[in-house]
């Protein structure tokens, strides 16, 4: 796949503080690349690097394969891009501020009418397009924003911190949206602090800390990189101790544990750290079933990213 | 058989209403837009004729009151010329100071609101950005000035004024809104709180109103006494009488003085001159002048290319 974003030794230093050291990073045409990283790592420096908005001290940036200091305007053409905050006008309609927007991306006013229609559409805010922007929750302005950057159909969307903020049901449908823009063929790039969000929906990931890229990669690539073992979670209807003695000695299984049942729950669950491939993960199972095991759910452990993310970075902050 | 050339038309322009010229420019669509929405923009515009009006009755009332004591007679064109000199140097100061305040908080406004960086990964250019501001601002000084025009006719109507005065006047306004609304967006584009750049614009309208004037009026009376002690050469008489009226044209208001002084005593609006004479050799001189508010145009004019040129290369510099 070629690579759509391209940072190559970015750096960007303001006198002795290091901001970003030496950055590179490469995103995939199509991938929804999720750049997570401490307060301070130079998430959102990157970014504003990438969007022609500020001067690297040295190194580049490339979009779409137009260097963001040598060629601005066809960077800002490739890419729409989202700060950490709303940047409303609140004296604007909703229709008004998306023809605004519209504008200053030079669509003819003929074609903007409709686009207006279809964006609120996709952004599920047509019901609230005669309202005034500052009467908009918080979901909807931030969803706003979205539609905003869409309106010259970019081929890349550079978002800083899109879920922050937001109550859980507007950052599941601003995660449903990002998810739907990816099938619309968009390449997604966007900062996170929120770390089920990396697992859920991205497919690269970059980890940053102290303006250096300590890790980058998919999800599955560092995993296997980072974590030499896999966990796997079974839940079990009962018989935690027969089943601890039926994996006990067996091939790959370094070592069990059996976490304090929480949140209401009966069965009891166990935790098995397994080195092997996905023949020995369903090896696993078929062993626990031939011995009459009672398994009520199988599966491997997600919660890994938490862990590669402690793991990779230090708490430094530049 | 004959040929016959049929003469190609070339195709025509399509032409552009005054709405399309200036919708073209997004930012003055949303400028115009916010700004004339809600009782905002029609309290001001009620506000400004009331208070030009009363101005204007105030006017009126003066004079009849003084002309109609038993020594001296009712003179219509002498009225015709107060309310145009009072309507004309209000709306002068109201331009000097009004104008700077729609374009102050343009740029850092945008900052300040954290729509800026919005802004600036659009295709909008720097040029449209700082263009679009200053129209719009402009656009509705303009108004204002336009709404007063019917207690300006009033003059008219009395008469006592000639039609250059008028055309004088209109410059004057126009190139004085043009040069403090530029200011405006320079002071704007370079500082990031609006605040600061309110600060340094009127420091920059109170120094060429009336700065540079009291400035003048502590340096007259030395350069008095150099000229009754002794007399300097004719060179340094006329350097000195070129450097004052540089001092003129730098302040509009003084511009709109001196320029009607020269237009009653010189009976010209453009180029006169002035006899200087050194008393000790007994030599004299008619220096060539030109009636301030010539130059006062093209200075501002210039000026204010300056100022818009400095602020979108200020726009445009990528944050370092």
């Amino acid at each position: 796949m070629p690579a759509i974003i391209e940072t190559r030794n970015l750096t960007k230093r303001y006198g002795k503080l290091i901001a970003v050291n030496d950055l590179s990073l490469s995103v995939e045409q199509g991938a929804i690349y999720g750049f997570v990283g401490p307060n301070g790592a130079g998430k959102t420096t990157t970014m504003r690097m990438m969007t022609t908005l500020l001067q690297p001290t040295s190194g580049e940036a490339w979009i779409a394969g137009h260097s963001a200091t040598k060629d601005p305007r066809s960077v800002r053409r490739a890419i729409g891009y989202m700060p950490d905050f709303f940047g409303v006008y609140d004296d604007m309609k909703v229709w008004e501020y998306l023809d605004f927007f519209g504008a200053c991306y030079e669509i003819p006013e003929a074609q903007r009418v409709m686009l207006i229609g279809d964006l609120l559409e996709l952004v599920d805010l047509s019901h609230r397009r005669d309202d005034q922007v500052d009467t908009l929750s918080r979901g909807m302005k931030q969803r706003l924003c979205l539609a905003r950057t869409l309106a010259h159909d970019p081929q890349v969307l550079i978002l800083d911190e899109p879920a922050s903020g937001l109550d859980p049901r507007a950052r599941i449908e601003i995660r449903e949206l990002l998810i739907e823009l990816s099938r619309l063929g968009k390449t997604i790039f966007f900062s996170t602090h929120i770390l089920a969000d990396v697992a859920e929906i991205c497919t690269q990931v970059g980890i940053v800390e102290g303006g250096k890229l300590v890790a980058q990669g998919s999800i599955a690539e560092m995993q296997r990189r980072l974590m030499p073992h896999r966990r796997v979670h079974i839940k079990l209807l009962g018989q935690l101790e027969a089943a601890q003695q039926a994996l006990l000695g067996r091939e790959g299984v370094l070592e069990m544990r059996a976490p304090a049942i929480n949140g209401g729950g009966t069965h009891p669950i166990l935790e098995v750290d397994f080195a092997g491939d996905d023949a020995g993960v369903s090896a696993l199972l078929q062993h626990l079933v031939s011995q009459n095991i009672p398994v009520l759910h199988f599966t491997e452990s997600v919660q890994d990213v938490e862990e590669m993310f402690m793991k990779v970075t230090k708490g430094i902050v530049s | 058989m004959t040929t016959e050339t049929i003469a190609v038309q070339p195709p025509k322009k399509p032409t552009r209403t005054l709405r399309e010229i200036l919708t073209r420019n997004p930012v003055v669509l949303k400028e115009l837009r916010g700004r004339m929405r809600g009782a905002r923009a029609f309290a001001l515009l009620t506000f400004h004729i009331l208070a030009m009006s009363g101005f204007v009755t105030l006017l009126y009332t003066a004079y009849t009151a003084s002309a109609s004591t038993p020594y001296s007679g009712f003179d219509r064109q002498a009225l015709g010329k107060v309310v145009f000199y009072g309507v004309a140097g209000i709306e002068l100061l109201l331009v000097c100071f009004i104008t700077p305040s729609f374009t102050v908080g343009a740029i850092s406004g945008e900052r300040e609101r954290q729509t800026y960086d919005l802004l600036r990964t659009t295709l909008l250019s720097s040029r449209a950005l700082v263009f679009g501001k200053l129209t719009s601002a402009l656009a509705f000084v303009f108004l204002l000035l336009v709404a007063a025009l019917p207690l300006q006719s009033l003059a008219f109507l009395l008469g006592g004024v000639a039609p250059e005065e008028i055309i004088i006047a209109t410059v004057l306004l126009v190139m004085a809104a043009f040069l403090y609304g530029s200011a405006g967006i320079l002071f704007s584009s370079l500082m990031r709180r609006t605040l600061g750049a309110t600060v340094l614009t009127y420091s920059f309208v109170l120094l060429t109103t009336l700065g540079l004037p009291i400035l003048a009026l502590a340096l007259l009376p030395v350069l008095g006494f150099i000229g009754y002690s002794n007399t300097p050469p004719l060179i340094i008489q006329a350097i000195m009488l070129y450097l004052l009226g540089l001092l003129v044209v730098t302040n509009p208001l003084a511009t709109a003085v001196i320029t009607e002084v020269i237009l009653i005593d010189q009976h010209t609006a453009f180029y006169f001159t002035q006899s200087i004479s050194d008393p000790t050799s007994g030599n004299s001189f008619q220096l060539p002048l030109v009636s301030p508010w010539l130059p006062f145009a093209v200075l501002a004019f210039l000026m204010s290319l300056l100022l818009i040129f400095a602020s979108i290369l200020a726009v445009r510099r990528a944050e370092r």
